[in-house]
């Protein structure tokens, strides 16, 4: 991970993004803050807000662009636990029923990317070079902490496009008529059932942390980027993971006719997120 | 009774204060049976309807939050009554996991009951619906677990197969907020029983499983006490 090329390659992309960082050395000296609190290797999640900020939103405007944007997230999960099976550093710790389900995963994955390419056909986008996770395999602990991001963005990445995908398109693909937005629900369930497994793996001795549950509770990101866990953009439609707010109800702890506590609503529903954010977070790890 | 019942010729909106009346009055009958060794009723045909309350509002999804509304109804009436008596051999930290969920599935039903208001089925009711639960076994952590599954599961597979059928995006966005965290909840009762088991239900396609209302409501029947049809909703 090079931070001076990344942002050398941004201004190539958008010359005025320093302007918009305010300058160079206190974007630099923001993200030698953060790296110190975090893995080395999440800092470029922060490179990644930095350009979101800069670059501001974007909207996926069609199907296909729906489609290509969860091709991408498929790709980086599925070769993320590639990477993680081939890793050295994992052999020793990375074993049993722990390597089993982490197979599991990865071929859920596959699977994904295949059928999404498949639906996509010619409108498919050429797959990156390579992904780079930095050292998120260094340790038993750093990968299940990836792991539990990128599927907890996962989820809240397919939950954010749900609306935009047409509840009538029903392509035909592989000989069989299919309906998209369904297909979508059927692997943001996949994720979330993957999201709570790691959750359960990161609560289990080997990685020692009990205060995670399967679910996620105020919006704590345990240890993962808390962009996983943040707000979108708009906020609005995009709340934090912590939101207690549903449905015009200002308050679901108070606003039912008994009092819970703020862990269980939150617990209680999942949030979307929007593209441009999940990117942020996301686009880091991708190689042209 | 049912002939009758027909015979009447009424607005939807009345029908379905009628449906509650007759709920009603099945279960005073049911207690005063207390020595029945089976109190589950045999379903009752035109017990309940889901379908939309109101035709001047239409096309609307009262049918389909009705139906996940009762979804979450079993659900959060399941884990009350473990909560209340847990099996002796439930597992450290499995009676806290059991109170989270039933914590989660209250919310989850008090939520939609709220969303719907005077449209909610049971909104005139004067007594609320009694599940059966008398087909599973809630002595053994095992039993509890196993039916835990099996209700998360359906859960699941129901979201998923409703999404299409929301017409209102904002009702697709509420229902798949609740959707992923009974996939969270269903990963974990898998996990309690087998390792490794917490995708089983997903398929060599990598996907989760997605019923129609119809398909849902047959699983749900051993455990209603009266006859639900999803005959009148959309299916498509």
């Amino acid at each position: 991970m090079n931070l001076f090329n990344i942002i050398s390659e941004l201004e190539k992309v958008d010359p005025e993004i320093m302007d918009r960082l305010t300058h160079r050395r206190s974007a630099l000296t923001a993200l030698g803050d953060i790296s110190k609190k975090m893995a080395l290797a999440a800092a470029p999640i922060a490179i990644g807000s930095a350009f979101n900020k800069a670059v501001g939103q974007q909207t996926l405007g069609d199907a296909n662009a729906v489609l290509n944007y969860a091709l991408l997230l498929e790709r980086l999960e599925y070769d993320f636990y590639v990477q993680a099976l081939a890793a050295p550093t994992l052999a020793a710790t990375l074993t049993g029923a722990d390597r089993t389900a982490i197979t599991v995963i990865r071929d859920h994955e596959n699977a994904h990317r295949t059928l999404l390419a498949a639906a996509l056909g010619a409108n498919a986008a050429p797959a990156p070079s390579r992904f780079d996770f930095g050292n998120a395999f260094a340790t038993y602990g750093s990968f299940l902490t990836f792991a539990q991001a990128f599927e907890d963005a996962g989820v809240r990445a397919y939950k954010g496009q749900a609306t935009n995908i047409p509840r009538t398109l029903n392509p035909t693909v592989g000989g069989n008529v299919v309906n998209v937005l369904t297909v979508a629900l059927q692997i943001h369930s996949v994720e979330a059932r993957h999201a709570a497994h790691v959750r359960v793996m990161r609560r289990a001795p080997a990685a020692g942390s009990q205060t995670i549950f399967p679910w996620i509770i105020n919006g704590d990101a345990n240890g993962a980027p808390a962009p996983v866990y943040g707000a979108g953009n708009p906020v609005a439609t995009f709340p934090a993971e912590g939101n207690l707010s549903q449905g015009g109800i200002m308050s679901l702890a108070t606003g039912l006719g008994a009092t819970y506590t703020a862990e269980d609503v939150s617990a209680a529903f999942d949030e979307g997120l929007d593209n441009t954010t999940v990117v942020g977070i996301a686009g880091p790890y991708v190689r042209a | 009774m049912s002939t009758l019942f027909l015979a009447r010729a009424m607005q939807r909106r009345s029908f379905f204060r009628v449906a509650g009346a007759t709920v009603a009055a099945s279960t005073l009958v049911l207690a005063g049976c207390g020595d029945d060794p089976d109190p589950a009723p045999a379903p009752v045909d035109n017990g309940l309807a889901l379908v939309g309350f109101d035709a001047n509002r239409n096309p609307i999804d009262d049918g389909l939050l009705n139906y996940a509304y009762l979804l979450e109804q079993l659900e959060a009436a399941f884990y009350q009554k473990v909560v209340a008596a847990p099996p002796a051999d439930l597992l450290p930290g499995e009676l806290g996991y059991l109170t989270d969920l039933r914590d989660h599935e209250l919310i989850h039903r008090e939520y939609l009951k709220t969303i719907l208001g005077s449209r909610a089925y049971d909104a005139t009711l004067s007594t609320p619906l009694e599940f059966n639960f008398s087909t599973f076994t809630l002595t053994t952590r095992v039993g509890v677990w196993t039916a835990a599954r099996q209700l998360e599961d359906i859960g699941v597979a129901a979201y998923n197969g409703a999404g299409k059928l929301l017409v209102q995006k904002y009702n697709l966005i509420a229902l798949s907020k609740i959707a992923s965290v009974e996939a969270r909840h269903a990963a974990l009762a898998h996990e309690l029983l087998q390792s490794d088991s917490f995708a089983s239900t997903v398929g060599a396609d990598g996907l989760d499983d997605a019923k129609t209302p119809v398909e849902v409501l047959a699983l749900l029947e051993p455990y209603l006490p009266i006859k639900v049809s999803a005959a009148d909703l959309s299916t498509t």
